[in-house]
């Protein structure tokens, strides 16, 4: 073995280390540009035009391309990685996914975290971290919401390996 | 020399609309995919998603997996996206998605399926040209175990209007 585990992650968000109610503003934020967007619906074979077909999308309500929603989910779920997931183990569990605002190419998105809840199974060395995530855009109107649980390191147990 | 006339051509529709889907039916979706370790290695590293465990291989085998695991929002987008021309693509945007699981790793190399079951269809009161439906789908691996579940609502138009 090389480099300690522990010393390629924080040492401050491990499971300890979450209280419930906490809320986190992330603090870097992105544009959702056609890369993101082409990229992933595609790579993902999502067939739906409406998300890579400009001028079919010209005559419509929305009147350009829309942003898979999912994309925009990753994204937000992304912001947040580290400052909630770094030292996760495991994805659990998503819930309560909203799609709640159009978002298109040029958005930029910020992510804000509140712990709901911490459950502490009968495993040594992880807890399961219940969070409720949320995705604003630059004009500050919420495009996506979601609850997701992820089992989460011990310090106790991880902390100096 | 002579002009093509591409209003003679018939257009070749995808998707299914409102009318179509009935509670308990259920559908295979197309295709599969396997999940490569260069897309993985793409889809995390783009949506930020600094975790380890999905993207150094070492560290992953330090905390007890095989290998670098496929990160599960490209599991999840990936099944969704297989189940995308049975179930949304000619009728409408997301309502939600509800109750997803992720039952095991996906590891690079494995391949997925995707199959769904209509758990109910019901009239919008605000949209009468559409209406809403709702499907519990699953993602299997190549040795058949469910890897994830999860329940997805859309708005579905209804035939003669248009999805978006």
């Amino acid at each position: 073995m090389t480099t300690n585990s522990s010393l390629l992650t924080s040492s401050s968000n491990y499971f300890e280390d979450f209280k419930v109610g906490q809320k986190i503003h992330h603090s870097r934020g992105t544009t959702v540009g056609e890369f993101e967007n082409q990229t992933i619906t595609k790579m993902v074979m999502n067939t739906a035009d409406g998300h890579y077909n400009e001028h079919r999308m010209k005559n419509t309500a929305y009147g350009k391309r829309l942003v898979f929603g999912l994309v925009t989910g990753s994204l937000v779920v992304g912001l947040t990685t580290q400052d909630t997931a770094e030292n996760a183990l495991a994805e659990l569990k998503l819930d309560k996914l909203r799609f709640l605002s159009p978002v298109f190419h040029g958005d930029s998105l910020t992510a804000y975290t509140e712990v709901l809840e911490k459950r502490n199974p009968d495993q040594e060395d992880a807890g399961i971290i219940r969070f409720k995530h949320w995705g604003v855009n630059q004009d500050g109107t919420v495009v996506f919401e979601g609850e997701r649980e992820v089992l989460i390191k011990r310090k106790s147990h991880w902390g100096n390996k | 020399m002579t002009e093509v006339d591409f209003t003679q051509f018939e257009i070749s529709e995808k998707g299914n609309k409102f009318e179509d889907f009935s509670e308990g039916q259920e559908f295979q979706h197309h295709w599969g995919r396997t999940i490569t370790s260069g897309e993985n290695g793409l889809f995390a590293s783009t949506i930020l998603a600094y975790t380890p465990i999905y993207t150094n291989n070492d560290y992953a085998k330090r905390h007890g997996y095989t290998g670098m695991v496929a990160h599960p929002l490209l599991v999840l987008c990936t099944v969704v996206g297989m189940s995308v021309e049975d179930l949304s693509e000619a009728g409408g945007p997301f309502l939600g998605v509800n109750d997803v699981n992720f039952h095991q790793p996906v590891y690079p190399g494995d391949t997925l399926y995707a199959k769904s079951t209509v758990i109910s269809v019901r009239e919008s009161a605000s949209r009468p040209t559409h209406g809403i439906v709702t499907w519990k789908t699953q993602g299997r691996n190549q040795n058949d175990l469910l890897v994830i579940d999860y329940e997805r609502t859309n708005l579905v138009s209804k035939r003669g209007s248009e999805a978006l």
